[in-house]
């Protein structure tokens, strides 16, 4: 909503000027009191912080960082399967709708699984990448997902940007009930067959809230984890 | 009074039914396909009487080089001579005078939802692992005729997914809509009949006889012909998506038949043949090795000179003219080089290098069969042959040459091509005090070479190649030449340029505009622009800048790049 301002003259302590100079002083020196001798909280999360005694606002990046809101399209992760496996099967989708071609495949072919296909290399530069989410859209798989709420941490190098397979690898895994691997023989052990099709949910055909479908899963939690990384 | 009974007279004959009006178009049959009128030879199919006035009438099973199955009920239409209305086989019938066809009425259009719903109620819809999709007949029919989602709710049938028929082909039956084209085509045309349709309903699976590989020489041709993506190469398996690709038209390299076909790539490496249509030459089959020969364009390659390539073709240029004129200086064509490579380097070596006979090297023979393969496993001999008559050299096997090197008769020798017809030979010319090589792969004699030039082969030029009936066929450049190299014509070029020779040339068909002339009286009919135009297809381009960690980095399309990935245009004919 916005403000309206209030237009109307001043009376006759604003005319005077000293009373609201006096007052304004008086807040700075308060509140200067009260965060140089109150302990900030540290909460990422700054609406969360408790502000009742320390009201710095200041986020100590990059040591601090505030989680990004549901939908952020952050830094590029592979959803793993399970057994830790690329649930990828390089289809180049990704790399088709790709509108700055940064994402580069190579497929190959694996035994022991019913899908055949897998990314033997699988490489996104993050410097070209324009964070349209489009490989998101366009996998058919729910193999690669930017829920990740991180973006790219500032390199030396340029090819610090240049994510590959095991770098991009990460995250908890993901399962649907009609994934071939569960559904077909595979390689998995009896016990995580069980435990993977325990896990398994339906798959929307809509797809496109990759976030309402991983219980559990959130921004914040990677958020905190990524402070206690840096922290550490 | 009794009526007076009457021999019954003869009744008079009955009008019957008129006959049939006169064809409108006499020895010819007119008919009508969804309102426009379409005039065939009679007896034509009615797939191809459509096609013919442009109207398209979709179908799997039907191929026009295979007997009819009409199993795969795609190409159902409406006729108007049908009994009861029935929807009739298009593949089928043939067209009939005074028949209006209907492609596009609303009971073909159901039918061919219903075929397509049909058809891909078992399938896997796997199209992110399938190597076809992008030229899947399935992809394109169902985004053209059904666009529905599946309202099946049972589980699938499980076949076979990896199903390895032979060496070249890989089946995957659920895939499979069984529409019997890979068994025709081994009946039919290779008389071989390893394919059959085992089992029953839906679980009829295409197999081989058990325990017997598909092992037909020709057995590629199944993949081309599998209109889905049941079979797949193994050669081409997971190797790069098909949208990528770009096609040029081509000549494969692998014996003198010099069939035709698409040379599919990107940037600069070639990732697979498929056969183009030429009714003369190879139909549009093509062998199992020629369709694995592209494989020495990508690997093994010879892509720098010693000192760079200025200074090797300036030493190649010194140390051939100190033995020219002398008796003491051969040089050996490799019959694998384009008609123009011969060209150029036969003006070098009679103009620049005053030599009267040439020897001919070129890959040893190999097998012939009755079908398509020749036992000369080389493309242009025959052109060569036309190029030493054009300039009067005589023509030599390679074996008299090792002999003449070993008697100490020759001492230095010009090898345009590396490619010998025995593995022996290479010692033998390696006792020549001077060996300069124009080679396209690692070998042999490139090895044993005291100048190397590095040659591209056919993909990186333009050019001809006579075939073994003295048929002379055009293939052109698919990507510019790799590293180095350039093709044999360049190489010869800039040797005579070296020697003196006032001929430049900047691209093959500047060879042939200048050169070509020589040979015209025993190529009638041939001209430069003969290659016929058909689809050329250019697939993704991806963007030229590369990056630091070797990976793809993409290319403009026909353009030279340098070695640091810059266009180089200095090396384009018109910049």
């Amino acid at each position: 909503m916005p403000y309206t301002i209030d237009n109307r003259p001043a009376d006759v302590r604003e005319s005077l000027y000293f009373p609201e100079i006096f007052q304004a002083i008086g807040l700075v020196v308060k509140t200067f009191w009260r965060n140089a001798f109150f302990s900030r909280d540290p909460n990422p999360d700054i609406l969360e912080r408790d502000r009742t005694h320390n009201r710095v606002a200041t986020v100590q990046y990059p040591e601090e960082k505030v989680p990004y809101p549901i939908g952020y399209r952050g830094l590029h992760r592979l959803v793993p399967r399970a057994d830790g496996s690329p649930r990828c099967v390089a289809c180049y989708m990704c790399a088709t709708a790709c509108p700055a071609q940064c994402i580069y495949i190579e497929a190959g072919e694996v035994e022991g699984d019913p899908i055949e296909k897998y990314p033997v290399k699988f490489v996104i530069d993050e410097l070209r990448c324009v964070v349209c989410g489009f490989c998101v859209e366009a996998c058919p798989k729910d193999a690669i997902r930017m829920d990740t709420g991180e973006h790219p941490t500032a390199t030396y190098t340029r090819e610090g940007q240049i994510y590959d397979e095991k770098r991009l690898l990460r995250g908890p895994p993901v399962s649907y009930e009609k994934d071939p691997w569960l559904v077909r023989p595979s390689r998995l052990t009896d016990a995580a067959l069980a435990a993977d099709r325990a896990a398994a949910r339906p798959f929307s055909s809509l797809g496109a809230d990759e976030y309402s479908q991983t219980p559990g899963f959130s921004s914040r939690t990677l958020a905190a984890e990524a402070k206690g990384r840096s922290g550490a | 009074m009794a009526e007076e009974i009457k021999p019954a007279a003869a009744p008079p004959k009955p009008a019957g039914p008129p006959g049939p009006p006169p064809p409108k178009n006499p020895g010819m049959v007119t008919f009508t396909i969804d309102g426009r009128e379409a005039v065939v030879k009679p007896g034509t199919n009615l797939i191809e009487a459509a096609a013919s006035v442009g109207v398209g009438i979709p179908y799997y099973c039907w191929h026009k080089r295979l007997s009819i199955a009409a199993n795969c009920r795609m190409c159902l239409v409406e006729m108007s001579n049908a009994p009861g209305g029935k929807l009739m086989p298009a593949c089928q019938m043939a067209a009939a005078e005074g028949v209006a066809v209907k492609t596009d009425s609303p009971k073909v259009k159901s039918q061919q939802k219903a075929t397509l719903e049909f058809l891909l109620l078992n399938h896997p819809v796997d199209c992110p692992i399938c190597d076809q999709s992008g030229e899947c007949k399935l992809q394109d029919f169902y985004m053209k005729y059904d666009t529905q989602a599946s309202r099946y709710d049972q589980p699938k049938v499980k076949l076979g997914k990896r199903v390895p028929l032979g060496k070249l082909v890989v089946l995957d039956q659920e895939r499979c809509i069984l529409c019997t084209r890979c068994v025709r085509f081994l009946r039919e045309v290779r008389q071989n009949p390893q394919l059959g349709v085992d089992a029953r309903g839906s679980h009829s699976v295409i197999t081989t006889a058990p325990g017997l590989p598909l092992d037909d020489r020709y057995s590629g041709n199944v993949v081309d012909l599998c209109p889905v993506g049941a079979l797949t190469s193994t050669d081409f398996r997971f190797r790069g998506r098909v949208w990528f690709l770009s096609s040029a038209r081509s000549l494969c390299t692998g014996c003198a038949r010099g069939c035709n076909v698409f040379l599919d790539y990107m940037r600069d490496g070639t990732y697979r043949y498929r056969p183009r249509e030429n009714e003369q030459v190879n139909r549009e089959w093509i062998c199992d090795e020629g369709r694995l020969s592209y494989k020495h364009f990508n690997d093994d390659r010879v892509l720098s000179a010693k000192g760079g390539r200025a200074a090797a073709v300036a030493e190649a240029a010194r140390v051939l003219s100190a033995h020219a004129g002398q008796g003491t200086l051969a040089w050996i064509a490799s019959p694998t080089a384009s008609l123009e490579d011969l060209l150029a380097a036969a003006l070098v070596a009679r103009d620049g290098l005053k030599l009267s006979e040439v020897y001919v090297g070129g890959r040893p023979d190999g097998w012939q069969d009755d079908f398509l393969r020749r036992a000369d496993q080389n493309p242009n001999r025959a052109g060569l042959a036309m190029v030493a008559r054009a300039f009067g050299m005589a023509v030599k096997p390679a074996s008299e040459l090792a002999a003449a090197v070993a008697s100490g008769k020759v001492k230095a020798i010009w090898a345009v091509g590396a490619e010998l017809p025995a593995p022996e030979l290479a010692d033998a010319l390696a006792r020549a005090e001077v060996r300069v090589v124009q080679a396209v792969n690692e070998g042999a004699l490139a090895s044993a070479a005291t100048v190397l030039l590095p040659a591209s082969p056919a993909p990186e030029s333009d050019g001809t190649f006579v075939n073994f009936e003295g048929r002379a066929q055009r293939f052109e450049l698919a990507y510019w030449p790799r590293g180095e190299s350039l093709p044999h014509w360049g190489l010869a070029g800039e040797i005579g340029r070296v020697l003196g020779l006032t001929s430049r040339w900047s691209s093959a068909r500047e060879v042939f505009e200048d050169l070509g002339r020589r040979v015209a009286d025993q190529l009638p009919g041939y001209a430069w622009a003969s290659l016929p135009s058909v689809d050329r297809r250019k697939g993704i381009e991806p963007l030229p800048a590369g990056t630091t960690d070797g990976r793809l980095p993409g290319h403009r399309e026909r353009m030279p790049l340098d070695a640091n990935g810059n266009v180089e245009w200095s090396r384009l004919p018109n910049p």
